[in-house]
């Protein structure tokens, strides 16, 4: 755990010091008052210092503010479960626009079931039938909330 | 008198036919919320707002009010059979609740609970009927400094509370007020840090961001320990045993006061209402050794003011615009999504919309009591839906929800990659309120900041000697420095 605070703290300090560089590209002051610089140049300061002081702290204080153990996942179901959900989220992502609402939440809701260990395939015709098909129904017609229509116009 | 007018066209208001019913469908929908795991509250606000896009206002809030404090008591539901709290401020349910269940008495456990939320809800809404209106008045007086050192009170409690360590909730602090900076200048109107990305011109938006480390962050986690054990119980005895009545009473009482007046600190979160509640019942039991083996005040005095604070923290988001925990920072936003504003002035612009939700809250109590004492037994039937089937139906909701907000697959990206970032931060035990609330408080603060340092001329001292602002920010210094403070915040735990 001591390894993942020092590496989360010193990726704060990163984003700080990039955010600072950023920063630098607008005014800091202009003749009303502060500029829009003004805010983020502080704020990436403040970042920059707290996470210092939070690797400091993490590295060389005796009390540890984190609970012993390790962060990563204690078995490899777990792993592989929170893989396969990633994928298909990112999978939904990719193909959202382009599939349309319906054939993408279809696929998602087809694939994820099976591939956390599913395998009755009527529930899961039905379930994925109703959570894509029926909810863009009920969504778009009903409460007329957009959604995508995807290339093949349904 | 002022204020009994309100209180009438706020009646009139949450009683038509059509708000009822959005009332209704919002306590269903939050118990559901409560219930089902993998999805707390403000994760499952933020998906349900499409379903108000089209609806006016007042029903829209209404809706979003009802499932905010439906899910507040759906979460003791698996407390005390599965001992995961549903959400957040249930956690201190678990210990009493949980062990009445293994002695077969799960039915009086939610009976109490459902009916000490009755009550504390009911009594922090007649409460917050009676200071709201005075404490808007008093807002109206605040100028750019004492918002933002308002502001800075709100942050200082939700990050002196939350977590371990107060750096790192400092660190989560300033992480969402840098993600507040993108999109497009609060007071001059100019973009920046927005990558010539078109999406982020709006800045990040801040639904998909809750839906992404409370919704999808949520569900990576508990992949890794997806399979709960239910206690299988029959709800035929609902109600506590006379003996069990007499020190219920004076639970639920001393619940509904503290739950109401943490309620009505910014800031505070859900959590320590209930973990203080839960403390007190402690100090004042003549058998405190007890308490953890399935006494019923463990489970009476912490619920009430679980649902006492909901409501009672409606103060400081309907009067001053600050909301006081994630859920309420996303029912904030749903308020902007609908063109209204939180703040001293709704109360001036819209009563309508404000009284009227006050009122819906009498009402939605009471509907949470009718559909929730008869119906224990089918809610505890929706925990046995297998997670194979309930993770995929929550991130529907979440990808729907994400892209319907601007209808924009960016969006979903962006929760994608908050879910990604909310489980890392979960395991690493850094709080994720503070992310949230600095990130919808950002811009509202950078411009108190900036106007005043205009009104000064560039002077820092404007904070500071300016009575209000400068109290409210030596509250804020002793919130950040003191071991008490940060001791409670340790010992209540996690993120609301």
């Amino acid at each position: 755990m001591k390894r993942a605070w020092q590496i989360m703290s010193l990726a704060f300090v990163a984003a700080a010091v990039v955010t600072l560089i950023a920063s630098f590209a607008y005014p800091y002051k202009d003749r009303l008052g502060p500029g829009p610089g003004f805010f983020p140049v502080w704020l990436s300061l403040i970042t920059g210092g707290l996470s210092l002081a939070l690797f400091a702290q993490v590295t060389w204080s005796r009390k540890a503010p984190f609970s012993p153990g390790s962060p990563l996942p204690e078995d490899r179901a777990g792993t592989v479960g929170i893989f396969i959900i990633l994928g298909a989220l990112l999978g939904s992502l990719v193909f959202l626009d382009f599939l349309g609402f319906r054939i993408t939440l279809f696929l998602f809701l087809v694939f994820l079931p099976i591939a956390l260990g599913m395998r009755n395939w009527v529930l899961i015709l039905v379930f994925s039938l109703l959570g894509s098909f029926g909810v863009f129904h009920v969504f778009y017609y009903w409460l007329k909330v957009p959604l995508p229509m995807g290339v093949l116009g349904f | 008198m002022e204020t009994l007018q309100y209180w009438i066209q706020g009646f009139s208001v949450a009683t038509q036919p059509l708000n009822l019913l959005y009332a209704f469908i919002g306590c269903i929908l939050g118990t559901l919320i409560g219930v089902l795991p993998g999805l707390g509250p403000a994760a499952g606000t933020a998906i349900l707002i499409p379903i108000t896009f089209n609806l006016d206002p007042i029903g829209a809030i209404i809706m979003l009010a009802a499932i905010y404090y439906g899910a507040m008591y759906g979460g003791t539901i698996t407390s005390v059979l599965v001992n995961v709290p549903g959400e957040a401020a249930s956690v201190i349910t678990c210990l009493d609740g949980y062990q009445m269940a293994k002695q077969g008495r799960a039915g009086p456990a939610l009976g109490i609970a459902a009916i000490g939320s009755f009550i504390g809800g009911t009594f922090a809404t007649i409460a917050l009927m009676v200071v709201s209106l005075p404490l808007a008045n008093f807002a109206l007086r605040f100028g750019p400094p004492e918002v933002f050192a308002l502001l800075v009170v709100g942050l200082s409690l939700v990050t002196g509370l939350s977590g371990r360590s107060l750096l790192a909730a400092l660190v989560m602090t300033m992480l969402g007020l840098l993600l507040a900076m993108i999109g497009m200048d609060p007071v001059r109107g100019a973009p920046r840090f927005t990558l010539n990305i078109p999406p982020l011109y709006d800045g990040v938006g801040f639904i998909p961001v809750v839906m992404g480390l409370f919704g999808v962050g949520e569900i990576l986690l508990s992949m890794e320990k997806p399979v709960l054990e239910i206690i299988k119980t029959k709800f035929t005895d609902l109600l506590p045993k006379k003996e069990e009545w007499k020190v219920s009473t004076g639970a639920i009482g001393r619940g509904t006061v503290i739950g109401f007046f943490l309620g009505l600190i910014p800031g505070i979160g859900a959590i320590i209402p209930t973990f203080l509640a839960y403390v007190v019942e402690k100090k004042v039991s003549k058998h405190p050794e007890k308490f953890g083996t399935g006494v019923i005040e463990g489970v009476a005095s912490p619920e009430t003011a679980n649902n006492s604070y909901a409501n009672g923290a409606m103060v400081p988001l309907l009067t001053l615009g600050i909301p006081g925990s994630p859920t309420l920072a996303v029912i904030m936003g749903a308020f902007i999504i609908h063109g209204l504003t939180p703040g001293p002035f709704l109360f001036k612009e819209r009563p309508d919309v404000v009284w009227g939700l006050i009122a819906s809250l009498y009402l939605g109590n009471v509907i949470l009591l009718v559909l929730n004492l008869p119906l224990v037994g089918f809610w505890a039937k929706l925990l046995e839906i297998k997670y194979q089937y309930l993770y995929p139906g929550i991130l529907l909701f979440c990808i729907l929800g994400a892209y319907s907000l601007n209808q924009s697959v960016f969006d979903v990206g962006v929760m994608v990659v908050f879910g990604v970032l909310g489980y890392i931060f979960r395991k690493l035990d850094w709080p994720l309120a503070p992310t949230v609330l600095a990130l919808i408080l950002g811009p509202m603060m950078e411009r108190a900041l900036r106007t005043s340092l205009e009104m000064s001329g560039g002077a820092l001292s404007i904070l500071v000697t300016r009575p209000i602002s400068a109290v409210l920010l030596t509250i804020a210094v002793i919130v950040l420095a003191s071991p008490a403070v940060r001791l409670l915040g340790k010992r209540a735990g996690k993120d609301d």
